[in-house]
């Protein structure tokens, strides 16, 4: 009895663990997902390789092939600003309302 | 005087247009430095507004300024905390005094470097010799670099040098504390200061010198930390002018400096007549009324009235308290209090415990008094093994059995009647009072008992909610409804608080929640000191769920993953394929450009594990622990290091011994580990390295460092080792703090042994976590911070507020003092200083 006992207080115990549920588990703020009509101007779920939001105003994502990219339906789809760099890199300018 | 033809800036960057008031920075969205506007860029050459001469571009390329023939002064900055940069990012395409037309590229810069790296790319064009301006576009949308975007009305007389007149006063010299000498924002703190004065006023550096009251003077003066300066004025106020400058640059100008921590005046943790000090159980602050929490006596008559009718009272007692049980697991606040009662129910089906009161009721007990009997008796033989987690679950005990006693005595629990804002105070709380607490109107607790492990704080911190432990007994003679302050983060109930108290409280935690907010938006960026410090922050997690999570949260790698937790619920061994995948599964979630360190199994006497049995020791903290356990049933770690190492290439593995304290035990497991690698073909080893929580490893750094990759140091341990004070311990736990110098000490003894050999070391004890300890930390050299997962976000925030060298001064101070508690007090005033100065220039 002891040890089943002891085993489970220690577990329940241990303060590092103590925390498994913290608030952050409900703000994994990470990222949201993109809009359905980002995605499909940035040539669909499988050109996305990563996403990332960035200095405060931006998505930064990493495409397979940059060229899929939709200059145009990104704007129609409410993204104000798009910057395209090297390998495959774009950030998205979001601005600052959006829900982080 | 000339003509005062408009002028039309350039759109100096292609980009979308952002309001000035709506940047996030108060030095500029105040129009502090001048107003103007801010793009948010899509191209990444900054190019002249307006034809000039360059009359700033600041070494680290992040901002210029022009200035035209009629005096009209732009100024771009790009990003905001790009001094921070350090020029890395930035090309600067002009030099100081060079004519530039307008369109003209300045800077160039890597836009995805910046972004990646400093606070935002929101770029500012403002015209900061004040003329008035005319938005010629939209205010919102994109611009295109070149376009006409403002029509400036040059107004005569304005920007006029103004001359020093008469004798100047000149200050004492002073050294400049910022880290990153007057940039754009001190600078324009420190002119709008002197702009407040009528005497014309100067900032001299060596030869140069500077118009106080001129923004772009000051940063021509390209300044940096360490400089010797001087302020001169002359006219009517120049005295006072002098002296408030001064003080001005003395504080920073806005900026966080090192804090002169001269005078601490230990604070002694006494209590007062309005003050009870206890222990942080869970951290916050609350206003409320007391409510004294008291159990009823029972009474229990000895004699029973027949065995049969006793014998089914407990057992039904019995079945409705194990109900119960159920129930309070299923609403449970979280899984830790869920386990708590889980373990509850477990303890009514104990064989030992029901023969005990079954031997009563055969003597013609009553059914009350033999479970009374049989639970007081176990609880008292918990409280007497000499262990203090098990001292802890007699309370369990005793409460289990008074929940069922009060079902045969057929006493229902009356639900609380709680009034609003209640701050419970108890010798101890149950986790069945706790339970059944409508916890909406609790605002806090306070215990006479317990520690850091009892229920009230396991509770408390499900709940978010600041409960203290180990206060005065007088505390249960405060009178209910009374209005107290519980102050947790210091450990303080104020009987008599004032509303200035009150309110500052408030305003503390609301800073608090917004802080946490913005620190789970920026967890992504490195941990960068303000003086471009890398510190590695990683997770202490115990199982792959935990390792994804970390990594949502901006974990750079695990610094500490506890082994023996993976296959804590079982009840025998995992087989050695099953214990392999496990390892791969979490190396392959970090992936091979991160740090896994894998711990491998620490188990002892304190911390049994149901497939490693052992003999019971009298004194486990000082038996067979750690690695010694290992190497006592090598066969355990051989088949641990076998599993770790099929992992080996899909992370940066490392593998860590837990409680070294001989070189030998070093040696021998390294020798396992090479023989294990050698017999799966393995041609490279994995870093192997210790854990510093024995003094003697510490102490013996220095010759332990040779024969290791890297040092991590438990400061859990090696608190309670270095001080001989259990941290469990319900009166010792509030002196068994890792601030302690002695500990501190030996955590500097091991990093300069560990440098000296190349070596890298990281702390994965609770003191990493604590944000309080990263300073002295950071100071003492430390190179990696292994910390509780919802904290990375919190530890990485705070180190990008440090300043190395404030760090390595704070941290030569704190180990002269004398006791944890001045430490405290140190980093506390430090801390305050630091932060309160962040707020100011980001909120």
């Amino acid at each position: 009895m002891f040890e089943k006992l002891q085993r489970a207080f220690w577990k329940a115990l241990t303060p590092d663990l103590v925390l498994e549920t913290p608030q952050a588990v409900a703000v994994p703020e990470g990222e949201t997902p993109l809009a359905p009509g980002v995605l499909s101007a940035l040539g669909g779920a499988d050109n996305l390789k990563s996403q990332q939001r960035v200095a405060l105003t931006r998505v930064r994502v990493q495409l397979q092939d940059a060229g899929k990219l939709d200059a145009v339906a990104l704007k129609a789809a409410g993204v104000p600003g798009v910057m395209v760099l090297a390998g495959g890199v774009v950030h998205l300018i979001t601005g600052l309302n959006t829900a982080l | 005087m000339t003509t005062t033809h408009p002028l039309e800036l350039l759109a100096p960057l292609s980009g979308v247009l952002l309001a000035l008031d709506q940047v996030p920075d108060p030095v500029f969205s105040s129009r502090l430095i001048g107003d103007g506007l801010c793009i948010d860029p899509t191209s990444q050459v900054l190019c002249a507004p307006l034809g000039g001469v360059i009359s700033n571009i600041q070494d680290s390329g992040h901002a210029v300024s022009v200035t035209d023939d009629n005096g009209v002064q732009v100024l771009m900055h790009i990003g905001l905390d790009t001094v921070n940069l350090a020029g890395k990012g930035f090309t600067r395409l002009v030099k100081e005094g060079q004519r530039v037309e307008a369109g003209q590229p300045l800077i160039e810069f890597d836009a995805d470097y910046v972004a990646l790296n400093a606070r935002s790319l929101l770029t500012l064009m403002l015209v900061v010799s004040g003329e008035p301006f005319k938005l010629l576009t939209p205010e919102q949308g994109g611009v295109e670099v070149g376009q006409p975007l403002l029509r400036v009305t040059p107004q005569a007389g304005a920007g006029e040098d103004e001359q020093e007149q008469g004798d100047a006063l000149f200050s004492k010299p002073l050294i400049l504390p910022n880290a990153n000498g007057l940039h754009a924002r001190p600078a324009a703190v420190f002119a709008q200061a002197a702009k407040g004065f009528k005497a014309s006023i100067y900032l001299h550096k060596q030869t140069q010198s500077a118009n106080a009251k001129s923004l772009v003077a000051i940063m021509a003066l390209q300044t940096v930390q360490g400089d010797t300066l001087q302020v001169s004025a002359a006219g009517d106020d120049a005295d006072a002018a002098i002296t408030a400058l001064v003080a001005l640059l003395a504080d920073g100008c806005g900026e966080t400096v090192a804090v002169q921590v001269e005078s601490i005046e230990p604070v002694a943790p006494v209590s007062s007549a309005s003050l009870l000090r206890g222990v942080c159980a869970s951290p916050g602050s609350a206003f409320g009324q007391v409510v004294q929490v008291a159990e009823p006596d029972l009474n229990i008559s000895e004699a029973g009235a027949g065995e049969a009718i006793e014998r089914a009272a407990l057992e039904r007692g019995l079945l409705e308290a194990t109900d119960a049980l159920q129930a309070l697991q299923a609403k449970a606040a979280g899984s830790a209090q869920a386990e708590i009662f889980r373990a509850h129910q477990e303890l009514l089906e104990d064989p030992t415990l029901l023969e005990q009161a079954h031997e009563l009721l055969a003597q013609g007990k009553s059914a009350a008094f033999a479970w009374n009997s049989a639970t007081v008796a176990t609880a008292t033989l918990f409280q007497g093994l000499g262990n203090a987690l098990l001292a802890e679950r007699a309370a369990d005990l005793a409460d289990v059995g008074q929940r069922v006693l009060k079902l045969i005595l057929g006493i229902k629990d009356s639900a609380w009647e709680l009034p609003e804002q209640s701050i419970l105070i108890a010798e101890q709380l149950t986790p069945s009072q706790t339970a059944s607490l409508d916890t909406r109107k609790v605002l806090g607790f306070v215990t006479v008992g317990g520690g850091a492990t009892s229920h009230v704080a396991i509770l408390a911190r499900a709940l978010g909610l600041p409960a203290i432990c180990g206060v005065p007994v007088q505390v249960l003679a405060l009178a209910n409804g009374k209005q107290v302050l519980l102050d947790a983060d210091k450990g303080e109930l104020h009987l008599d608080p004032d509303l200035a108290e009150i309110e500052q409280l408030q305003a503390t935690r609301q800073q608090q929640v917004l802080r946490r907010k913005r620190e789970v938006a920026q967890a992504s960026l490195p941990a960068i000191t303000r003086d471009g410090h890398h510190i590695e922050v990683t997770a202490n997690v115990a199982s792959l769920q935990e390792v994804e999570q970390a990594l949502s949260l901006g974990g750079e790698g695990v610094g500490l993953l506890r082994s023996e937790f993976l296959y804590l619920d079982r009840n025998r061994a995992p087989s050695p394929e099953e214990q392999a995948g496990t390892y791969s599964a979490i190396a392959r979630a970090l992936g091979p450009q991160r740090n896994l360190v894998v711990r491998t199994l620490d188990v002892g006497g304190d911390k049994p594990l149901a497939y490693v049995p052992m003999d019971s020791e009298t004194n486990p903290f000082l038996g067979l622990r750690g690695i010694r356990l290992c190497l006592e049933r090598p066969e355990l770690l051989r088949e641990q290091f076998r599993a770790i190492l099929a992992s080996a290439g899909f992370a940066k593995l490392h593998i860590m011994l837990p409680m070294v304290s001989l070189l030998s035990e070093l040696r021998l497991a390294r020798q396992i580990l090479q023989e294990e690698a050698l017999a799966l073909g393995l041609t490279e080893l994995p870093k192997l390295g210790i854990m510093i929580e024995v003094p003697s490893a510490a102490l013996m750094a220095d010759l332990f460092a040779p024969e290791v990759d890297f040092f991590s140091i438990g400061t859990n341990d090696l608190t309670q080792y270095t001080l001989a004070m259990d941290r469990d311990h319900p009166r010792l736990a509030s002196q068994a703090d890792s601030f302690h110098p002695a500990v501190l000490r030996l955590i500097a003894t091991t990093v300069k042994a560990a440098h000296a050999h190349g070596k890298w070391v990281g702390v994965c004890g609770a003191l990493a976590s604590e944000a309080l300890a990263v300073p002295v930390l950071i100071g003492l050299g430390v190179d990696e911070l292994s910390v509780s997962v919802p904290l990375i976000p919190t530890i990485k925030a705070t180190v990008r507020e440090l300043d190395l060298a404030d760090c390595q001064q704070i941290a030569r101070q704190v180990l002269g003092l004398e006791e944890a508690a001045q430490v405290r007090e140190a980093l506390r005033l430090y801390h305050v200083a630091n932060v309160e100065t962040s707020l100011v220039v980001e909120n």
